[in-house]
């Protein structure tokens, strides 16, 4: 049976030295820059035009602002409606919105051209998907500090709790608050290594079914349409959890302007 | 030839009371056959919605069993550095770890409420209403 692991190994492929650091450019590399390059040549290509009605390309990439934009108000947008600010408060979260727009079409391009056989997926490395949820981590806690000041302490000390549990509180969700990094990119990484494995290891039962030969190589039939089942939800497993990353970004997001609740 | 006198008047072409119950016939056999049709589509639609949420129940329901490990996981780290830098092995550990259950849990609260909220915005927006509802 093939090794289901096997799919994962990082190969270097030009060895790199910075300073003393190991920068080598590996196969997941390769395959991150050539997500940026695709989405970025996208992006350039299909605005070209900037037609008032646009072409296929360019209502596709339309398409993915609107979803994006969306995402982005729906999350950091609710909550202060009912504090009559109106329109004018639409820049203070819309700043954000390259941030996620990148994070969630990279992890998407990179889903995606984990789904093409023979490549390789950087976002089932712990590494990717944890420098990533960092990333978030850190931004929220300096745009946390710089809008609010020491006011961003209060995201840990819910109103209306009495004092003799508030240490215990407090601590809980300071531990609360310190997890989301950890569950942000274990999610998209164990999504992502597991889905592939299962793949894998059905792709791997046909191969066998059919070495056994004879009546066993009509059985073959029952790992391949579970293959072909799991393909599909693949396909959706790898959107969904793009989309689930940035709209938990956008959420973190907002407890950084808001820390009040 | 005497005029029509239903009211109907078709621009000359008189209609038979034979053709009349044929052409009602077939209006009739189309609507059936359209009527089914629509029934299939909507089945189609409704599987597809019925996917889209069997979806979306899967990725929330893998992001509240990581909530809660990632904070218990957290807890336990913490007290275990603590125990180190503190020498209290290994009590720190053992308090810190019910601590960060106790934050799993409140994760996973937060997250049901937030989901609530969310079921709510949008079937508050589209069901009941046959225009989306815009509040802002």
């Amino acid at each position: 049976m093939p090794d289901p692991i096997h799919q994962f190994e990082i190969k270097r492929l030009i060895p790199l030295d910075l300073f003393g650091l190991d920068a080598t450019f590996t196969n997941s590399a390769l395959f991150m820059l050539l997500a940026a390059v695709l989405v970025s040549g996208f992006l350039i290509l299909s605005m070209q035009g900037r037609s008032l009605v646009p072409t296929r390309l360019q209502s596709l990439a339309e398409m993915l602002y609107e979803f994006v934009a969306n995402m982005v108000r729906d999350t950091m947008g609710h909550g202060h409606d009912d504090h009559g600010h109106g329109h004018g408060h639409d820049q203070g979260y819309m700043k954000f919105f390259p941030l996620v727009f990148t994070i969630f079409i990279f992890i998407l391009t990179l889903n995606m051209l984990g789904m093409i056989p023979g490549f390789f997926t950087s976002t089932s490395h712990l590494a990717v998907t944890a420098g990533l949820a960092l990333l978030v981590f850190v931004t929220v806690l300096i745009v946390g500090f710089a809008k609010n000041g020491f006011g961003f302490l209060k995201l840990f000390v819910p109103s209306g709790v009495p004092i003799y549990v508030l240490p215990l509180v407090v601590a809980i969700e300071i531990i609360s608050f310190l997890s989301r990094p950890i569950s942000h990119s274990v999610r998209l990484f164990a999504n992502m290594l597991a889905g592939h494995i299962t793949l894998k290891v059905f792709a791997g039962f046909i191969i066998m079914l059919l070495g056994a030969g004879g009546a066993y190589g009509i059985l073959s039939i029952l790992p391949l349409t579970m293959a072909t089942a799991l393909t599909a939800l693949e396909f959706l497993v790898a959107f969904l959890q793009a989309y689930v990353f940035a709209m938990l970004t956008c959420m973190y997001l907002n407890d950084a302007l808001h820390p009040g609740h | 030839m005497p005029k029509s006198t239903d009211g109907q008047d078709t621009g000359g072409g008189q209609l038979s009371p034979q053709e009349r119950a044929q052409f009602e016939r077939r209006v009739s056999e189309l609507n059936a056959k359209l009527e089914k049709r629509r029934a299939e589509r909507g089945a189609e639609a409704a599987d597809d919605a019925g996917a889209a949420m069997r979806g979306r129940g899967m990725a929330y329901g893998m992001r509240m069993a990581s909530e809660l490990v990632g904070a218990v996981l957290v807890g336990a780290a913490i007290g275990y550095g603590l125990d180190w830098v503190l020498g209290t092995k290994p009590w720190l550990l053992l308090v810190f770890f019910v601590l960060g259950f106790a934050a799993g849990v409140l994760n996973v609260m937060r997250g049901y409420e937030r989901l609530q909220a969310d079921i709510k915005r949008e079937t508050g927006g589209n069901i009941g209403h046959s225009v989306p509802d815009d509040d802002d």
